[in-house]
């Protein structure tokens, strides 16, 4: 259980606090409460899908031949692969419970970074379900059809930069590492 | 229970299943691996959780709306652009908070910056998803490369509006 305490942890840990004797302070003990209950029911709300999520991808993570799919995954790199990434997080259907799973398996098996921010960032900003879902609904036709036809490029530039940014990339953290 | 959610709970149960039937040891492998990343990701994700709710209830979003306005021209997209960054919660909240922006007045760029940063930048994602599974390296490469995108968004939607209306005379 050591791991669940790591540095991370107690950032978030420490985060949380700061918030919340925020919200005490300035918002009020009510709210403040409030916003803690808000808390459980979102917690609960959200676990079974958490708990399916990293069943699913420990799945994955075992019974993937993780040498083919690097082979597959680190063949589209160019602009090629940012357009096939970029129309991947397009018809990625569901939450971020299934989107990033996803992102960390490809991640794991050798993804061009350009590849990777390429495909998250057009899931979160393009993805077809959250337009439908979401932006059609709250938004109306003509907001959503204007913000996603000027989005359509967005993902690739991304990918572009990411792939010019002078920073090393490791995935996973020392205290995060994938068991072998 | 949409189909999504259906496919989420099935997925497992299927994958389980045929790594069961096997006959090696990828089941127990497969299990002690969400098993551990469990462990590490849960614990997180409660605080995160709770301080994305605390974050959500302090951002004044009926004072911000005065700033979104057509006159305010390139100035309401970075004001959109960095409420959206900082609405830490799931769609509920901020599309209830974008819908607000919108009647109160807000430009259609504004709005559409305030989204797009939301999409990206929303930290209850960040917190229990992204730096988890991923580690802090990831998402320090990811947010310097989509930093400018909110602000494009914004722009290109100006632009794109003026140009119709050119075109439409």
């Amino acid at each position: 259980m050591l791991a669940s305490f790591g540095k991370t942890f107690w950032i978030f840990a420490g985060f949380a606090l700061v918030m919340g004797i925020l919200t005490h302070n300035i918002l009020g003990p009510e709210l403040f409460h409030e916003a803690l209950s808000n808390d459980i029911d979102h917690l609960l709300g959200i676990m079974p899908r958490v708990i399916a999520a990293l069943t699913l991808a420990g799945f994955i993570w075992i019974l993937m031949p993780r040498d083919k799919f690097s082979q597959l995954v680190g063949r589209y790199r160019g602009i090629k692969g940012l357009m096939l990434a970029a129309l991947a997080g397009f018809i990625t259907p569901g939450g971020p419970s299934a989107a990033f799973p996803f992102l960390a398996i490809i991640a794991r098996a050798g993804a061009d970074r350009g590849v990777m921010v390429a495909y998250i960032t057009s899931w979160a900003i393009l993805g077809i379900q959250r337009i439908l879902v979401w932006d059609l609904p709250f938004m109306g036709a003509e907001i959503t059809v204007t913000r996603f036809l000027i989005s359509i490029p967005l993902p690739i530039i991304a990918g572009l930069i990411a792939q010019r940014l002078p920073l090393t990339l490791t995935i996973g953290e020392e205290e995060n590492k994938p068991t072998p | 229970m949409n189909i999504v959610m259906i496919i989420i709970y099935i997925m497992p149960v299927a994958l389980g299943i045929y790594a069961y039937s096997r006959g090696d040891d990828s089941f127990k492998k497969g299990l002690t691996r969400g098993l551990e990343q469990f462990i590490i990701i849960v614990p997180r994700m409660i605080c995160a959780l709770i301080a994305a709710e605390f974050m959500a209830m302090l951002i004044p979003t009926e004072v911000i709306s005065q700033f979104l306005g057509d006159e305010a021209g390139i100035i309401a997209i970075l004001i959109g652009a960095l409420t959206g960054m900082m609405v830490p919660s799931g769609p509920v909240i901020s599309f209830s908070i974008a819908a607000t922006f919108a009647n109160a007045g807000a430009s259609t760029p504004a709005v559409i910056a305030f989204l797009t940063a939301w999409s990206i930048f929303s930290a209850h994602r960040i917190l229990i998803y992204e730096i988890p599974l991923l580690g802090v390296s990831f998402f320090k490469v990811r947010s310097i490369s989509v930093l400018i995108l909110p602000v494009l968004a914004g722009v290109f939607t100006m632009l794109s509006t003026s140009l119709l209306s050119l075109l439409s005379g």
